[in-house]
């Protein structure tokens, strides 16, 4: 699919192929267009029986079962689950904190990793991808499609994502839980540097809107670790004010304000049913996202 | 605190150093670009109390570690001795010790007394402290002498208590003098007394004198005294006021009378066991002790009938201080009341030679010698007692000679000449004659003190029943005794600090007055000054130590007194010695136990302008003056350095959690 293509900067087609092995499965019935690998909400044609219904004057005598009448004497459709495909439409996180990296990769060079193998699989199994890029406003929102030329569209707008600006994540999710049709696969690519209750509120709309909401959640080590030895002098990414501060004298409680965040942020994912997952900069990214792929598996089901 | 080595405290400001490198850290700061902003503004919201402290903490003990380690190794040392160093190290120390039988005195639950205490910590705090020169000036010698290392002061013989009191104003003179011969450089002056009153002479003149020549010391000198002014309430002191020996029948008995006083005033009643020693034989009184002091008359001692002289000892039990237990005296058949009259004509003074010659005690014999004044160099003074002069005031060395006399202790009369002379005794001299048309009476006389004292059955003496036809007035400071109607005296006395000089206003004449025919007045006056002047011939065998200034040093053989004993501090220490045919009893000053301690006020008053410390400690003490702590300081140090290591130690982190 990649070979008639220019290559970009965040594939890495070995890494590529070897999670194609898994498919990427939702958590929950999807509501595609046309046929696919995951479960829908309705009744189809594909050869998982789903339950017996009592025949009823216009039904199709192609799909009565004679052998339940001849049980019963009774008439029965035999029905079967709908195979459809999904929607998945990944939310990259493009603020300014985004271009943080302690050990040379940054979040955002992290964060198309993730987003173009996602991107990649999604397609791949005939699912729609769409994009949308967020940092103060929508950068870019490309709806889910699912021809190979809008992944290369989608490729093309994820290169030249840029980690500019403060983040507005929340009301960017609210605005996308209302925009994006239901029941599609939502992965939410950010450092999520929010009030985590407006992120957990953020979640609950995604939720309500049955929507299946993944979540990658990138930290530096240096964030997690701070372990500066000499005085700094923090200038924000997001073009706040800086701030001079004596690691020694302020780490304890940087680590108690950092702690207190990941615990809340934890609890509402958990309560959210949010697929959450906490990235650390200095993980290799392949075996997160195989992490990510198989947890679905286990959850939804491989058909 | 003092330090040994109070250069190196320049170093101190090193101990900046943390701070100085903490603000130069503070100024190498690094800028980084930084996303997760939201829990550094949430960081610095939170109270920073306990880290701020904790970080003000770290930077007070690394100060302190470096404070330590300086003070350390500048060898500080520990000791009530404000600012002993403070001028840096003396270049000559002189040390006064006050050997007076006070400080004999020991601790509580001690044997050490004040003096041996007070050498020992001086010994130590000296072999510490270090100095170029140390000299010792002790009050008893009041010689300067070199020592060569403070160890040499507990061996020196001053650091043993004698019997004389101590003269401090002298003992301060001497340590001048020697710091003006020697041109000594940087001085250090160590005092160690009990502050005993009668020691310190505060009320002398000389302290004021001492205070502007010390002043004038360019060179600088700090006094520190070392002061042990701890009374024992319970002492007791014995004290002989007077020996006679009298013939009963064919033997003799001697009559001691002595005065037992305690220091802490009443207390409860004790019974002191008096010991005599007479020639070796004891005996034993025992005597209630229930006030302050307590005097025994005239104890009779039954001696050998062929024993005229001899020497005797009183003690009582050793308590805390042992140089007042005891008092020597020395008994001899009373000497010849031996009375010189100087008299231009032998008949004119016959009245005054009767008066002199009847001897109320038949026992005691009296001798009386008229002479002209130009035989004046004949006499042997030795055994004077009286000397009536009825001739023009003597001069030149006839005045010398009497004044002589009466430095001994002899007591002098002067009647006036037929025509007074511009010569002066005593400060005083006779004017002129006045005649009154009528015999003047004695307006008003002395009947408390001295020679016309009441008798002592409390009787007046029938002296307002002379009558005075002539009298010669008297010119100078005087006190006067009788006072003639008019205002002139009669008799008055001259001052003087031994001895007595009085002045008659007129003769036996009966053409001046009525003294030979209304004999009384005379008689008692004439005899009165006897008794007082053959009592200070007695006393020539009690002297005080320190002052006894009798023959020569190499004929002192002591008789009786302490075993050990170097010979040239037997004019100091207690005792009976024979000097040449004499023998002599030497004793404290009882004046010593009398004393009270010196106020501090006054103390400071007389080191008014000096640079002066005071350290109070108590015998036996076993605090060193002058101790180095300098492990005292490592000890400090190490403990700022583990404290601050301690604080140093990073938080355990907390767990951020795992990815979910």
């Amino acid at each position: 699919m990649l070979s008639e293509r220019r290559s970009r900067s965040f594939i890495d087609p070995q890494v590529l192929s070897r999670l194609a092995a898994v498919p990427l499965c939702a958590r929950r019935p999807m509501q595609g267009s046309v046929s696919g690998r995951h479960t829908s909400p309705h009744r189809g044609a594909s050869v998982e029986f789903a339950e017996y219904r009592k025949y009823v004057p216009g039904d199709d005598l192609r799909r009565l079962d004679w052998r339940a009448h001849g049980r019963t004497d009774r008439f029965y459709v035999k029905e079967f689950q709908a195979d459809t495909n999904l929607r998945c439409c990944v939310v990259l996180d493009t603020s300014g904190s985004m271009g943080f990296g302690s050990g040379g990769v940054t979040k955002i060079a992290y964060a198309k990793r993730i987003a173009g193998a996602i991107s990649y699989l999604a397609a791949q199994q005939g699912d729609a991808v769409g994009l949308a890029c967020v940092a103060e406003r929508m950068v870019t929102d490309i709806p889910p499609r699912r021809n190979p030329a809008h992944l290369s569209v989608l490729f093309d707008l994820l290169e030249r994502a840029k980690p500019e600006g403060e983040t507005q994540l929340v009301p960017l999710l609210h605005q996308l839980a209302e925009t994006i049709r239901q029941r599609a696969l939502i992965v939410v690519i950010s450092d999520f540097f929010a009030d985590p209750a407006q992120v957990r509120e953020c979640f609950e709309h995604l939720r309500f809107r049955k929507h299946d909401v993944a979540a990658f959640h990138l930290l530096d080590p240096l964030e997690l670790g701070f372990t500066f030895q000499r005085p700094m002098r923090f200038i924000d990414l997001e073009g706040g004010p800086a701030i001079f501060a004596e690691p020694n004298d302020i780490a304890d409680r940087y680590h108690r304000a950092l702690h207190r965040y990941l615990e809340t942020l934890r609890k509402a994912v958990v309560e959210t049913a949010v697929d959450y997952h906490r990235v650390h900069l200095d993980e290799d990214y392949e075996p997160v996202l195989m992490r990510f792929l198989v947890g679905r598996t286990r959850v939804g089901g491989v058909r | 605190m003092s330090f040994l080595q109070p250069l190196l405290l320049a170093a101190l400001p090193l101990a900046a150093l943390p701070i100085i490198i903490h603000l130069i850290n503070q100024r190498r700061f690094q800028t980084i670009d930084w996303g997760a902003m939201r829990f550094l503004f949430e960081a610095t919201r939170m109270s920073r109390g306990y880290a701020r402290i904790r970080q003000w903490l770290i930077l007070l003990f690394r100060v302190l570690a470096i404070t330590a380690l300086v003070i350390a190794v500048s060898r500080p040392l520990a000791s009530g001795w404000v600012g002993l160093m403070g001028g840096g190290r003396a270049d000559t120390t002189l040390v006064l010790i006050d050997r007076s039988p006070s400080m004999m005195q020991q601790g509580t639950g001690t044997v050490s007394s004040k003096i041996e205490t007070a050498v020992s910590q001086l010994s130590q705090a000296l072999a510490t402290l270090g100095s170029s020169r140390l000299v010792v000036i002790d009050s008893a010698a009041r010689e300067p002498q070199e020592l060569s290392s403070p160890e040499m002061l507990a061996q020196s013989p001053a650091a043993t208590a004698t019997s004389a009191s101590a003269d401090l104003p002298a003992l301060l003179q001497a340590a001048h003098d020697y710091i003006k011969s020697n041109r000594t450089g940087q001085t250090d002056i160590w005092i160690c007394s009990d502050l005993r009153a009668n020691d310190w002479d505060a009320e002398s003149g000389r302290w004021k004198s001492l205070r502007d020549s010390f002043l004038e010391f360019k060179q600088g000198v700090r006094f520190h005294l070392l002061a042990y002014p701890e009374l024992d309430p319970e002492n007791v002191a014995i004290e002989v006021t007077n020996v006679r020996r009298q013939k009963v029948g064919d033997s003799g008995v001697l009559l001691v009378s002595l005065r037992l006083s305690r220091t802490g005033g009443d207390g409860a009643k004790r019974r002191l066991p008096v010991s005599f020693e007479i020639d070796g034989a004891r005996s034993e009184i025992p005597v209630d002790l229930a006030t302050k002091e307590i005097e025994i008359k005239d104890h009779p001692i039954p001696l050998e009938s062929d024993r005229v002289r001899g020497w005797g000892r009183v003690s009582i039990p050793a308590d805390r201080n042992s140089a007042d237990d005891e008092f020597y005296f020395v008994f001899d058949e009373p000497p010849p009341r031996r009375t010189i009259i100087v008299a231009d004509q032998e008949q004119e003074v016959r009245p005054l030679t009767l008066a002199a010659e009847i001897s109320p005690d038949p026992a005691a014999q009296s001798v009386v010698e008229v002479i002209q004044p130009s035989q004046l160099s004949t006499i042997d003074w030795s055994d004077v007692a009286l000397l009536l002069w009825h001739s023009p005031l003597p001069e030149a060395e006839a005045a010398t000679e009497v004044e002589a006399y009466i430095e001994r202790g002899g007591r002098v009369m002067f009647f006036p000449p037929a025509a007074p002379s511009a010569a002066k005794f005593a400060g005083l001299s006779w004017e002129s004659w006045v005649d009154s048309p009528e015999p003047l009476r004695v307006q008003s006389w002395r009947g408390d003190q001295d020679l016309w004292a009441r008798a002592q059955s409390g009787a007046a003496l029938p002296v307002g029943e002379l009558l005075i036809q002539r009298h010669c007035q008297l010119a100078g400071e005087f006190t006067a005794l009788a006072t003639l109607a008019g205002g002139d005296p009669l008799l008055a006395r001259a001052p003087t600090p031994r001895g007595g000089i009085y002045f008659c206003a007129t003769t036996c004449s009966p053409r001046d007055s009525s003294l030979a025919t209304n004999g009384v007045a005379l008689y008692v006056a004439v005899q009165r000054a006897l008794m007082a002047g053959t009592a200070e011939l007695v006393n020539t065998s009690q002297l005080v130590a320190g002052h006894a200034d009798v023959g020569e040093r190499a004929e002192w053989t002591q008789v009786a007194g302490p075993e050990i004993l170097l010979s040239n501090e037997f004019s100091y220490q207690a005792g009976v010695y024979a000097v040449g045919e004499r023998t002599i009893a030497l004793n404290r000053d009882p004046a010593e136990e009398r004393a009270g301690v010196l106020s501090d006020s006054r103390l400071k008053e007389l080191f008014r302008g000096l640079d002066f410390h005071r350290v109070d400690d108590q015998a036996g003490s076993v605090r060193s003056l002058a101790q180095e702590i300098w492990r005292l300081s490592l000890a400090g140090m190490l403990t700022a350095m583990v404290l601050e290591a301690a604080l140093c130690l990073p938080k355990r982190r907390l767990e951020t959690g795992e990815p979910a």
